[in-house]
């Protein structure tokens, strides 16, 4: 309703509309871990303002919504893979931490074979995958997905098919970074994970989904 | 779906920032000695950006996470020496890769060194990882000698982490 009548106050003009989502990320917060149970609970992340940029979120367009509706800018749905689970708790503790405002982890897998049928069933927007694993390495899972083969009588999700995925692996040579994105695989971050590097590779990955719709 | 991520603690080893969770060492003085000697052992660029995921005052996180290294390290350990009983030289070097990676997560530079030279050897490659084929025997025996070092700079991490964390030193 507000942003309606804002809209309407500024008929020529483009300004992006941003929400304060504080709020619902306190209502949110009892599907993080323990970890951002107590941050959000900190005085200093309690009074966290909008999105400094409007690119923040996925859906920031809000001229594109129905006047009725109050569309809240949702996270980068995130999946991670990995057979090591120290690398797996490392991964989802530093996601949680260090990209809370912007990405949301659904799913942690320590298998190819896990994902593929998790992608079966629920949506991502993003996949942060290894390479080495047994069995199905993250080359074969990541040409699975772009076959749609999912190993098993179900179909992968349409929306599925074409998710950006990132490489984390320490397989990182010139040749190999080649090679995953022969298979369709966006960019490779190495381990130990730089924190920056995950962050552009993110932002960049995300870019290409923004430009192909 | 343009998305710029914002953080406000891109560094994790800047603990001078505002509002930032303190490190988690147990005493400054501890800190300031292990760091000394964790030189050439842990690259504490890589280290301290897991004590920074820990919480103020809690190092719950950091020292679980050390343990559940501790333990897939001697499973693993485990598992290569079945497989050098075997001179399963492939299970040898999946052995390799996969400590690698933890390893590099912790930033303990020789064992995750090691651990690539156990990758490359149980591919009969070279140390460096050279698409030169070395024979079986000769992988066998580097990797034997290999494993008694790994396993020594394993000892020193190990040693390095838990006196970092104040604890008394496990008998193996």
């Amino acid at each position: 309703m507000l942003c309606s009548l804002i809209r309407k106050m500024c008929t020529t003009s483009t300004t992006s509309l941003l929400q304060d989502t504080s709020s619902l990320q306190k209502t949110t917060s009892t599907y993080f871990n323990k970890a951002i149970n107590n941050m959000t609970a900190s005085p200093i992340l309690s009074t966290i303002s909008p999105p400094s940029s409007p690119a923040m979120s996925i859906e920031s367009d809000f001229e594109d919504h129905d006047e009725t509706t109050t569309t809240q800018p949702r996270k980068i749905k995130v999946m991670i893979i990995d057979d090591n689970s120290v690398n797996l708790t490392i991964l989802s503790r530093l996601l949680n931490k260090h990209f809370a405002d912007t990405i949301q982890l659904t799913s942690v897998q320590n298998s190819g074979l896990a994902a593929l049928d998790q992608l079966t069933k629920d949506e991502v927007d993003l996949i942060l995958m290894d390479i080495d694993m047994p069995v199905l390495s993250g080359v074969e899972t990541t040409t699975a997905i772009r076959n749609n083969d999912s190993h098993s009588e179900h179909s992968i999700l349409e929306q599925n098919l074409n998710v950006p995925i990132i490489a984390v692996t320490t397989s990182d040579a010139e040749e190999q970074r080649e090679l995953y994105r022969q298979v369709g695989m966006a960019d490779c971050v190495s381990k130990p994970i730089a924190i920056p590097k995950l962050r552009m590779a993110i932002e960049e990955a995300m870019k290409t989904v923004s430009t192909n719709g | 779906m343009a998305v710029e991520l914002r953080d406000d603690s891109d560094n994790g080893s800047d603990f001078s920032r505002p509002g930032s969770p303190s490190p988690s060492s147990p005493t400054p003085s501890l800190s300031n000695t292990t760091s000394n000697r964790g030189q050439g052992i842990v690259d504490h660029t890589t280290f301290d950006q897991l004590l920074d995921m820990d919480l103020d005052d809690d190092d719950e996180f950091s020292r679980t996470l050390v343990h559940n290294y501790f333990e897939q390290a001697q499973r693993a350990f485990g598992d290569m020496d079945a497989a050098m009983s075997a001179s399963d030289l492939l299970a040898l070097s999946r052995l390799g890769h996969f400590l690698k990676g933890s390893s590099a997560q912790l930033g303990l530079l020789k064992v995750k060194a090691s651990c690539e030279k156990l990758q490359y050897y149980g591919q009969r490659m070279d140390a460096t990882g050279q698409h030169s084929s070395i024979s079986n025997e000769e992988a066998e025996k580097q990797i034997r000698v290999l494993l008694i070092q790994m396993r020594r700079e394993y000892d020193e991490a190990e040693s390095y982490l838990r006196d970092f964390y104040g604890e008394q030193e496990q008998q193996q």
